[in-house]
């Protein structure tokens, strides 16, 4: 009974610093060191784990009065009894429990900003205790970094959910310049609520260590709205576009920050300009090739008459 | 008292254990055409399997680069085509090389659609392809004919052994999910192989120091393969 005991406080703790193994796991790929330190602790934690729960196992065994169905230690709290049985529903892994968690501490980020505090108050808002934002780095960022991929996936649903209606006829196919400004300020309209905190949001993602991860959350959005606006280029252009519209899209959000007029109106109406140059870049640019082209033609042109005229254009 | 959160940790710890050390789920949603490929960080519940811990798993990196490189080669083959029929168009072997090249234009549509239905970037280095195919193109024809032809040995075998090997990739991995990637690739391979062949009946052998010549082709293709795939 008392091994149990201990056994079971063990594995919590063991919980916890897995649980760090594998939040660095997830947010650091290039640091393979630490990477690969990580995957040995799993490990060498999932290898120690084994023989343990084995050995409880004949513990329980040989003590068929204390056997629990599903082989859980029975500890001083009654709450663990009969969970090893309704494994399959109460379970939830790591990455579910820390999206659980970060989901709920965004409730708390307008008070406490995106920090650690906020991702307590989550933890606490869920029952659990304060100590899970233990769990996650203490400058906040995992917490931003969840909230953008949210929000990333709320705008590619968005988006899917539009071409689906297009596709079945129940709505008009917007043309390309307006698509753009829905998608800009759909996903831009729902950093609102956190508009006050998203200064200090966006200080702490151009931190190196959160680069990579920010920059490959942005490159995906991006890269989503051009998708369903019908890009299919396949050449320079599919660089030139993404870098264009990744330069409105962070102006933009720069210029909401500043932003005092009602809803925003400043904002959009400045989008709404940004886009229009684009476009008229993306003509001008044509013009410019098809008059080069012009001009080679011309020359060309030029030289064979000139060819002609002193005789050097004779067939042998 | 100890918190609630306790028995979800043990729970967690418990499934861990039974799930072992090869904890590679499936990427979630729909892969292949179309499909919505999750993005790999902050987005919790999303662990893409390495292509090592999972046998019969490709994960979307290496589609992306046979793709990515696939279209990058046939780009390169179509201006190395223009160039040697800049020069040779109007020879005795302007009707061979055209055809060859109308081939090679086919190759290029399928792949740009491949690369739109996969999602997949195109490599940066697309418009130094575009002047170093055409200048490899135009210099070969200038050796004349058996230039060309030599030319054309050189790249076709170069291609047929990469497809050769994304072909063994592709089986080895996942045959049955990428089935109309695979069979293209294997026609394209067939193709290639028949230029190839065309070269050689024309004389490429016969080309003025065809042996550095083909040496020379091939390390600059291995090349344009290697940072293709990656950049």
């Amino acid at each position: 009974m008392a091994a149990a005991a201990a056994g079971s406080l063990r594995r919590a703790g063991w919980g916890l610093w897995r649980g760090r193994a594998v939040v660095r796991w997830q947010l650091s790929p290039p640091q393979r060191p630490l990477q690969a330190s990580a995957v040995l602790r799993r490990v060498s934690d999932e290898h120690k784990k084994e023989p343990l729960a084995s050995s409880s196992q004949q513990q329980f065994d040989s003590h068929p009065a204390d056997h629990q169905p599903g082989q859980e230690p029975q500890g001083p709290d009654p709450s663990y009894t009969g969970q090893g049985s309704q494994e399959s529903e109460d379970y939830e892994s790591e990455e579910q429990l820390q999206h659980r968690i970060l989901t709920a501490a965004l409730e708390f980020v307008p008070e406490h900003g995106w920090t650690a505090e906020a991702i307590a108050e989550g933890a606490k808002a869920l029952g659990l205790s304060a100590a899970a934002a233990g769990m996650f780095q203490s400058d906040g960022s995992q917490l931003i970094l969840h909230f953008l991929s949210q929000c990333n996936t709320k705008l590619s649903e968005l988006l899917e959910q539009e071409q689906k209606l297009v596709q079945q006829g129940e709505a008009e196919k917007k043309p390309i310049d307006q698509f753009l400004r829905d998608a800009v300020e759909a996903r831009l309209r729902m950093v609102i609520p956190y508009l006050e905190r998203w200064p200090q949001a966006l200080s702490i993602l151009l931190m190196p260590h959160n680069i990579p991860s920010s920059l490959s959350l942005l490159s995906s959005m991006i890269d989503d709205i051009l998708h369903y606006a019908g890009d299919q280029s396949t050449d320079i252009n599919w660089y030139t576009r993404r870098a264009v519209l990744t330069g409105i899209y962070n102006t933009t959000e720069l210029v909401m920050m500043q932003d005092s007029s009602p809803d925003f109106e400043d904002t959009w109406r400045f989008l709404e300009n940004r886009i229009a140059d684009a476009m008229k870049m993306g003509d001008t640019a044509n013009q410019v090739q098809s008059t080069g082209e012009a001009i080679v033609q011309g020359l060309m042109g030029a030289a064979v008459t000139i060819k002609n005229l002193t005789g050097l254009n004779q067939r042998r | 008292m100890t918190s609630r959160g306790a028995p979800r940790r043990v729970g967690g710890m418990m499934a861990a254990l039974r799930g072992g050390l090869g904890r590679c789920r499936p990427l979630r949603g729909a892969a292949g055409p179309g499909g919505r490929w999750p993005a790999p960080t902050g987005g919790a519940a999303l662990r893409p399997c390495s292509s090592g811990a999972a046998p019969g798993r490709l994960g979307k990196a290496v589609i992306d680069r046979i793709i990515r490189v696939d279209h990058a080669g046939e780009f390169g083959a179509n201006r190395i085509y223009a160039g040697q029929m800049a020069v040779l168009g109007r020879s005795s072997a302007g009707p061979v090389i055209q055809q060859m090249w109308n081939q090679e234009k086919d190759h290029l549509k399928k792949f740009n659609e491949l690369m739109v239905a996969y999602r997949v970037r195109p490599t940066i280095l697309l418009p130094f392809w575009n002047v170093a195919g055409f200048v490899l193109g135009a210099g070969s024809a200038l050796l004349g004919k058996k230039g060309a032809m030599a030319c054309t040995v050189a790249v076709e075998e170069s291609i047929s052994d990469h497809y050769n090997s994304q072909i063994r990739t592709l089986v080895e991995g996942d045959p049955e999910k990428y089935k109309e990637l695979l069979q293209i690739i294997k026609q394209f391979r067939d193709d290639e192989r028949e230029h190839h062949d065309i070269g050689l009946e024309h004389d490429a052998e016969a080309a003025p120091a065809y042996s550095v010549l083909k040496t020379a082709i091939q390390l600059g293709c291995k090349a344009a393969i290697f940072l293709s795939e990656r950049i």
